[in-house]
């Protein structure tokens, strides 16, 4: 892990861009999938509606880069807002359970999608460009391979620490876990108002980097979709799973559907890796992993 | 304006029943969330568009080929994932959830493979006609809509309460424990309830396409909306789902007669409201009504 966050911030000294933005990429997923990973994999809440939290810090940047903020500057405010967010949304649907919860969570990640695409300071359909002095790939690309190991390192120390425990506690059992006494609730908002932050960041860094943004692309559905799949198939609850599954996940996407007879077949791989998954290794990459260490481990 | 809202309320309500009664049995009968609901109402879109562009079926007519196809589509489905994902005793599971996400997604890029991503729409010699009632302008699509919508729910409900096997659903929903152990075939039942349910998608898809265009991507609005009205219903009677369609209608035509919230936002709202359902009232309606009357009681 370390040696792949090395390589990563000494890459701009002999890869060439093409390579870098593969790499800022991976990043991206990695950032995303270990921050969903906190709330959906540590304490078993999957949450469909990731899609609003980079949003909200993509909108945060863009927003605030137009009244002439410097742009890293309005990331952490992004983040504030992405976790205030958190808990407003928090509070009420973490009353629920299980799949009841997924289904809010998809409800509230559509609600602010149409809602977004309606009012007028997000640019309607149109959307909204960076001023265009703003694009520095260098430092872009530090800030997101530093943001990842940040969020990894992160994700390291909570499953390690007593919050990380409460989680796992509450995944495992909730009632038991209250019977114990863990506020279930302040754990579970906890961990929610966390990710959301990270993940905010780093869709504030995706505003940098792509300069133009509109509700269609950072409120869409298919990007709470990936969030979710990246941890599911590489392995729920663990640390490397979110990077392995970052890894096949942006890899499928950069380099496989950028095969023109496959572009319009990432609805197959997503759904079919899903199915397939879920119905014969629930712990994903790391599960068989697992089952061959265990194997070899019997010869 | 009152009877044209009450008109349009009932009118929309009648296709909202349909639509919603296929998630409501599944759910009954084997505690699944089916996402695949919104796969197989745009797959029925598509079925009906096929058969009217290539054979000149009527889309009305055309409902005596869906039902019977999607109810073989959903025993199929039933067999080869249903089975092994049915939920254990009173909550579904987060993993029934996601594989049939996963199917959702397969279907949606199937639709994109055989048709295109290109918005298409069934245009019929009646579908820009309308008919007076009560000196409000009715489209003759949306009033055979409700038509066909009520009969079939008429048809179920003599299933569910006159047959063997409509008892032999009632009984599972109620509880499946209890129904085995008095002879009731769980399996077979719940593989019918599976293809009833499908069958149900099929025939909304096909009417939803008589009234509006569709792409494949068609379908989440109207899932979402669907469980605002079980969730609205109190997730499993035939009863509670005709309360929860009729109250989700009259807030939508109510909103658009009486208040300036645009069309575009409507949808927002009632993911809003599926939203406050699911936390406000997780029992629905009839639990919400059970409470007061308890209250009224202890006075």
């Amino acid at each position: 892990m370390t040696l792949l966050a090395l390589f990563a911030l000494t890459a701009p000294l002999f890869l060439e861009r093409g390579a870098l933005n593969d790499l800022w990429n991976l990043a991206f997923a990695v950032i995303l999938a270990s921050a969903w990973n906190l709330l959906g994999g540590f304490a078993g809440q999957v949450s469909l509606g990731y899609s609003a939290f980079l949003g909200i810090g993509a909108y945060t940047t863009v927003l605030l880069s137009l009244q002439n903020v410097d742009p890293f500057l309005t990331l952490p405010l992004g983040a504030l807002l992405a976790a205030i967010f958190s808990v407003v949304i928090g509070l009420p649907a973490f009353r629920l359970r299980g799949p009841y919860f997924t289904i809010a969570t998809i409800g509230v990640g559509e609600a602010v999608r149409v809602w977004a695409s309606t009012v007028e300071f997000t640019g309607g359909s149109s959307g909204l460009r960076m001023p265009a002095e703003s694009f520095h790939f260098n430092a872009n690309y530090f800030a997101m391979i530093g943001l990842a190991v940040v969020t990894v390192a992160i994700a390291a120390w909570v499953k390690r620490s007593a919050f990380g425990i409460a989680l796992d506690a509450i995944k495992q059992d909730i009632d038991a876990a209250e019977a114990v006494g863990i506020n279930s609730t302040r754990f579970k908002l906890g961990a929610h108002a966390l990710s959301a932050a990270l993940v905010a960041i780093a869709g504030g860094l995706y505003a940098i980097n792509f300069q133009y943004i509109s509700p269609a692309s950072v409120f869409d559905f298919r990007l709470s979709l990936s969030i979710v799949l990246m941890p599911i198939i590489g392995g729920l609850g663990t640390i490397a799973g979110p990077i392995f599954g970052a890894l096949i996940v942006s890899t499928l996407q950069i380099k496989l559907l950028a095969i023109p007879a496959l572009r319009d077949s990432f609805l197959f791989v997503y759904g079919g890796l899903l199915i397939v998954v879920m119905l014969f290794e629930p712990q994903g990459f790391v599960g068989v992993g697992r089952r061959l260490g265990r194997l070899a481990h019997v010869r | 304006m009152l009877t044209s809202v009450i008109l349009n309320t009932l009118l929309a309500a009648g296709l909202y029943a349909a639509m919603a009664y296929g998630l409501a049995i599944i759910y009954g009968v084997m505690r699944i969330i089916n996402l695949a609901h919104a796969g197989l109402m745009m797959l029925g879109a598509y079925v009906a568009f096929a058969l009217f562009s290539r054979f000149a079926l009527d889309p009305f007519v055309g409902l005596v080929v869906v039902a019977p196809l999607f109810f073989l589509i959903g025993v199929v489905l039933y067999v080869a994932i249903g089975k092994r994902i049915a939920g254990v005793g009173s909550t579904p599971s987060i993993e029934s959830l996601l594989v049939l996400f996963g199917v959702w997604l397969v279907m949606q890029n199937l639709a994109y493979v055989i048709w295109t991503g290109d918005t298409q729409s069934i245009l019929t010699g009646y579908t820009m006609k309308s008919i007076e009632v009560f000196g409000v302008r009715l489209g003759i699509p949306s009033v055979l809509v409700f038509a066909a919508s009520a009969l079939s729910l008429v048809v179920l409900n003599v299933i569910l309460k006159r047959t063997y096997l409509g008892k032999a659903i009632r009984a599972v929903t109620q509880n499946r424990d209890a129904a085995l152990l008095s002879g009731v075939n769980a399996d077979r039942i719940s593989a019918i309830a599976f293809g009833l349910g499908s069958a149900f998608a099929g025939i909304a898809g096909a009417m939803l396409a008589t009234l509006m265009a569709f792409t494949p991507d068609f379908g989440r609005s109207f899932l979402l909306k669907a469980f605002c009205i079980i969730v609205l219903g109190g997730m499993e009677s035939v009863t509670g789902v005709a309360v929860g369609a009729l109250v989700l209608a009259a807030l939508e035509n109510g909103l658009a007669a009486y208040t300036s919230v645009s069309t575009s936002l409507q949808d927002a709202v009632s993911f809003a409201l599926l939203f406050i359902a699911l936390v406000a009232f997780p029992q629905g309606l009839p639990g919400l009504f059970a409470r007061f009357e308890r209250r009224t009681a202890a006075r």
